[in-house]
Parts: structure tokens; C-alpha cells; sequence
């Protein structure tokens, strides 16, 4: 009788010290991509409603050192796979917020037929919320969508499929900067013109 | 305005094609035309955690009657080429996105895994050679002498000899020691399709084992990144991807032979069994192509390909080799994911196919996969390794006659 209340003892505190352990998580994620996921720090991205998967193989790049960022090395640091799964699922179901930001129409069209030259909607789908290893794009920061891109084109961003640096080979500056404020903005409906 | 659009849409693609001229563009939308701009077919996910070996339904794996499928090692995640040691008590794994190489132990009952390295950009290409475990990512070289005993060996940065040129694209490597001695790697072309930016992509070449002697056998090829050679002739046989975005069928994937040195295989100008490239145009576009001895299908992503040497199984799989197909992504229904006989015919034309595993996706309609099998190794008693890139795993398949029937 004893060990068996000892055994549910210890089976009580080992869910309350993992469901402490992942709040924790949660919290050391927030501080800097948002209370609900939608970052409001710059250049730092939005990760409220992007794919679970895609969350899973970022997280799990960063662990490894692969895609590099110092703070996130930190974060991932001691992490286990199980967690790191836990983690994406509770992100992947808080609902993503557009990007704050008015819209510069010229700029907006330029990144719109650019996005439809280049297919990106194909893998990211036609409205960019993207799908299992797909980043959803829409809604994202701007300046974090400029800088990520220019780190694909130019092969910095290490630890990726090496299909995002194919797919943006060549491309301008300028194209970029114009793919970046369209997808930011871009919300479900098109915006009349 | 759709006339306005369509307009600014039509000079974007001049002027892409004049900026093309000039600079070679290998991105990968290459050959994506207008018509696919509302295809939803895009590359599988990889999956990097690791999947207990619980949760891997090995037994929905399909084979002829005496063989079984089990499942060897497991929390490999992206484990994908394997290099065997002469006792096949280590097995070493390369890697792409995850970065990682790891060494499987074998003490007879039980499987241990470490990462040897990890860090490296697309570790793909391992194979063991003299004591030695080489190691081919996309911009590095490594080599670990006597790791076999010694596993703490620092490795030999070998990249300097190889040449390795800077465009990553298709550009993940299988390797292999040939029965010369020599070290054989391919160079994908860097893009879906493209004339290469320079000559050095598209090959496969040879070394020495020291990254001497380099030397182009075969040209033309897309992205090779599997081979093996035939037991008897000795000649090279690889796999090659075909080209995506040209429709559901086609063009297929090739096994293809290398019969004299410096043959061109077509990439990117003829595929397959002669077909013309649709976008990159020549006159003559065939003329001069060595053709694939096979087929391998549409979208298939053929993969390792193992003639089979061993004692184990039935000796009808002595005269075979297996081909592992990864499975399609690059088309509305699903294609390959499995493990294929190829038997040559008799006449030395052409050959025999026959499934040999499958189960990896059991609806052929839909894309419902729970692995995707990637490359063969042989074991010392007869025994095959098959790894599994997708849940990270190695399988041992083993032959045993079924009991007669009285």
C-alpha cells in the first residue's frame, strides 16, 4: 500500500516538474517571438501558426548548430527531440497575426508578380501559409523575410535544403526587398487594386 | 488590367532570358512553366527527430516468399548512404540536412549509435576503404584513419584535393571505391534544368584515394547519387534522376553504364530514351548520347543500386542487382518507393524488373508513405541493409527456404 502511494507520488511530481519544464520553454520562447507567437520584436520572426514540422526541423537545426544564431543555440540547448516536438505543436496552433506595417501598393504588386514568376506558392501554397517543412511566409516580418532571403541567395543560411538557394539564385536586391514587403503583407484575400 | 499583368509578366521572362545569357541561372523554378504555376506538388518533408523503433511498421514491408524484413538500428534521423567495415560490426551513415555522420556498433544482439561528426554542410557521401571511413559533404573532404578501433580519431581534412566546385544544388554526394582502388564521385548539375554555369558539374570522376589523379569518366548526368559495379564486367552502373517539372510521366529516372571512359549521358539536353529537352533546345539534341541500359520510372528517385554478391539468398539474386527507389514527389500520383531486382538479359539487352520490396506507401493513389527507403549495403553473411531516410532507420532483410510443402 505504501509503495503504492510513494509511486503515485512520483508519478504526480514527475508530471507536475515536465509540464513546469515546458512552460518554461514556452516562456523563454515568448520573450522574444511573442506572447502568442506573433513577434513584435524586430527581426526577429513570427512563429504563431507556421507548420508543425517545419517548426520541429528548424528547432532541431539550431540544437545541432547547423542554422546558426547564437540565442537560439542557447535556447535549444539540453533539448530532447520529444520536447522539441512538444514545442512545434504548441506553436503551430496559436493563430498567426499579419505583420504590422502599412502597405507601399507599388512595392506590394512589384513582390506580388515576382512571387508569381518565381512559383513560390507552389511549395508555400497559393496563399503562403505554407505546408509540413514549408515556412508560412504571409504575415511574416518584413525586415526578417528580407534578411533570410538574401541569406539564401547569397548561401549564409547553412543548415537548409540547399532548394531555397536554387530557387533564388540570381535574384536582385531590389526583387527581394519587393518579394519581402508583398509576402508581409499578404493576407488571405487579395487587396483590390 | 489581366492585360497589363499578363504584359509585365511576359517581360519579366524576356528579361530573364536576356539576364540568363549572361548568367547561367541553375534556379531550381527552371523549367517550372506557366501551366505549373498552380501545381501543388512539392518535395516530401524530411523529418529530423528520431521515430522509436516502436513506431515503424516494418511489418507492412511486402517480399517474396523466405525473406524478412527487420528492423536493425533506429534513431537515425536523415540516415541515409552506408559504409560497411570488413566484419560488419560498424556501419557509418551520412546525412544531408541534419549535418551528421553516425557509426552503428553491432555486438551481435543489440545496435549502438554515435554521431562521429556532425556540423558539416550535407554530409551525404561515405564509404570505408583500408581501414579508412572517407566522408564527402558538399564542401568538405574528411578522412579517419583506423576509426574502425580507434574512435576518437581526429580526421584528415582531405578537401583540398578533390576540387569540390562552389555551387551546392544536386550537389550532395554518394561515394564509392571502385574494384581499381579508386575513389569515385559524382557532380550534380546544380539546378532542376540548366546549361551548368561551368564544365565541372554534371560529371562523375575518379580519384586516387589520396585525391590524386583525378579523372572525368562520364558526363551529361544530372544527379547521380548511386552506383555500383557489376561483379563480373567491372563496369560502373548508376542511377540518375530525371529532370521535374515536365509532366507526371516522365522524363524517367536511368540506370545507366559506364563502358568507356568520357561518355556523355545527354543532361541536359536528352533524357531518357531520347527525349529532347523541352526548354534547353540544340540541334541534334541525342547525337552522341549513350542511352540508359533502363528505365527506372517516372519521378522515381532511384537511389543505391547493390549488385548482390552474397551466399544468403536464393542464387537467382547472384546474376541481380537491387535498386532502391525513393519515390516520387514531382507527380500528381506516387511512384517507386521501394527496392527492385534488375536482372540483366542473357543477350546483354536491356533487362528484367520485378518488385522485390514494397509496402513503404501502401495507397497507390495518394501519397501516404510512412518511410522512403534510400540505399543497400551488403552484409559479410549475405544479409542486406536497407536505411530508411525518412524515419531513420536501417532494416536487415534475411533470406530464409521456406519449409517444403509435403
Amino acid at each position: 500500500m505504501l509503495r503504492l502511494h510513494q509511486g503515485r507520488w512520483a508519478l504526480l511530481a514527475t508530471a507536475f516538474f515536465t509540464s513546469f519544464c515546458f512552460s518554461q520553454n514556452i516562456n523563454l520562447c515568448s520573450a522574444c517571438h511573442g506572447a502568442d507567437g506573433n513577434s513584435i520584436t524586430f527581426g526577429v520572426p513570427s512563429i504563431a501558426g507556421q507548420p508543425k514540422l517545419f517548426i520541429e526541423n528548424q528547432l532541431v537545426l539550431f540544437r545541432e548548430g547547423m542554422r546558426e544564431s547564437d540565442q537560439m543555440l542557447a535556447a535549444m540547448k539540453g533539448l530532447k527531440d520529444p520536447e522539441i516536438i512538444k514545442l512545434a505543436e504548441h506553436f503551430s496552433k496559436l493563430p498567426a497575426k499579419a505583420a504590422p506595417g502599412t502597405v507601399q501598393r507599388d512595392l506590394f504588386y512589384k513582390g506580388q508578380q515576382l512571387a508569381m514568376k518565381n512559383r513560390c506558392g507552389i511549395c508555400h501554397l497559393a496563399d503562403f501559409s505554407g505546408q509540413q517543412q514549408v515556412p508560412r511566409l504571409a504575415g511574416q516580418r518584413e525586415e526578417y523575410l528580407l534578411a533570410e532571403m538574401k541569406a539564401y541567395r547569397d548561401n549564409k543560411r547553412k543548415g537548409g535544403d540547399t532548394i531555397m538557394a536554387a530557387s533564388l539564385y540570381g535574384i536582385t536586391d531590389e526583387e527581394i526587398s519587393a518579394l519581402a514587403h508583398f509576402l508581409s503583407r499578404r493576407v488571405r484575400k487579395p487587396v483590390p487594386r | 488590367m489581366r492585360n497589363a499583368i499578363a504584359a509585365a509578366v511576359a517581360a519579366a521572362f524576356v528579361f530573364s532570358a536576356a539576364q540568363a545569357q549572361q548568367k547561367p541561372p541553375p534556379a531550381w523554378h527552371q523549367g517550372k512553366g506557366p501551366n505549373m504555376a498552380d501545381s501543388k506538388l512539392a518535395p516530401h518533408a524530411g523529418k529530423m527527430t528520431e521515430t522509436p523503433a516502436a513506431d515503424i511498421p516494418v511489418k507492412n514491408l511486402r517480399m517474396p516468399a523466405g525473406f524478412r524484413a527487420e528492423v536493425w538500428a533506429s534513431g537515425l534521423p536523415g540516415g541515409r548512404a552506408m559504409a560497411v567495415s570488413e566484419d560488419g560490426k560498424k556501419v557509418w551513415v551520412g546525412t544531408r540536412i541534419i549535418g551528421r555522420v553516425y557509426e552503428v556498433s553491432d555486438d551481435g544482439k543489440t545496435r549502438a549509435v554515435r554521431v562521429v561528426v556532425d556540423k558539416l554542410t550535407q554530409p551525404a557521401g561515405v564509404a570505408y576503404n583500408k581501414g579508412s571511413l572517407y566522408v564527402f559533404a558538399i564542401d568538405k573532404v574528411l578522412r579517419y584513419d583506423g576509426i574502425a578501433k580507434n574512435p576518437g580519431v581526429q580526421p584528415a581534412d582531405m578537401t583540398a584535393k578533390f576540387d569540390l566546385p562552389p555551387e551546392q544544388h544536386h550537389n550532395w554526394k554518394y561515394i564509392a571505391f571502385g574494384p581499381d582502388g579508386k575513389l569515385y564521385v559524382p557532380f550534380g548539375s546544380p539546378c532542376n534544368i540548366c546549361e551548368p554555369p561551368t564544365k565541372e558539374y554534371g560529371q562523375i570522376r575518379r580519384y586516387n584515394a589520396d585525391g590524386s589523379g583525378k579523372e572525368v569518366l562520364a558526363t551529361g548526368v544530372r544527379n547521380s547519387v548511386g552506383f555500383d559495379w557489376h561483379p563480373k564486367t567491372k563496369e560502373l552502373w548508376f542511377t540518375d534522376h530525371g529532370r521535374d517539372w515536365a509532366g507526371d510521366d516522365g522524363p524517367q529516372d536511368e540506370l545507366n553504364k559506364i563502358s568507356k571512359i568520357g561518355q556523355n549521358f545527354g543532361f541536359p539536353y536528352c533524357h531518357a530514351n531520347g527525349i529532347p529537352d523541352p526548354d534547353i533546345k540544340k540541334d541534334g539534341a541525342c547525337k552522341g548520347v549513350t542511352r540508359p541500359v533502363a528505365l527506372m520510372g517516372p519521378h522515381a528517385a532511384a537511389m543505391g543500386i547493390k549488385w548482390y554478391t552474397g551466399k544468403m539468398f536464393p542464387a537467382e539474386y547472384r546474376q541481380s542487382a537491387f535498386v532502391v527507389r525513393k519515390g516520387s514527389w514531382n507527380r500528381s500520383k506516387p511512384f517507386g518507393f521501394d527496392v527492385i531486382q534488375v536482372t540483366p538479359n542473357e543477350d546483354g539487352k536491356g533487362v528484367k524488373i520485378r518488385s522485390f520490396i514494397s509496402g513503404w506507401n501502401q495507397d497507390k493513389d495518394s501519397y501516404k508513405f510512412w518511410g522512403r527507403p534510400a540505399y543497400i549495403a551488403q552484409m559479410p553473411d549475405g544479409a542486406l541493409l536497407v536505411s530508411d531516410e525518412q524515419v531513420g532507420a536501417i532494416y536487415r532483410i534475411s533470406y530464409r527456404a521456406p519449409a517444403a510443402k509435403k
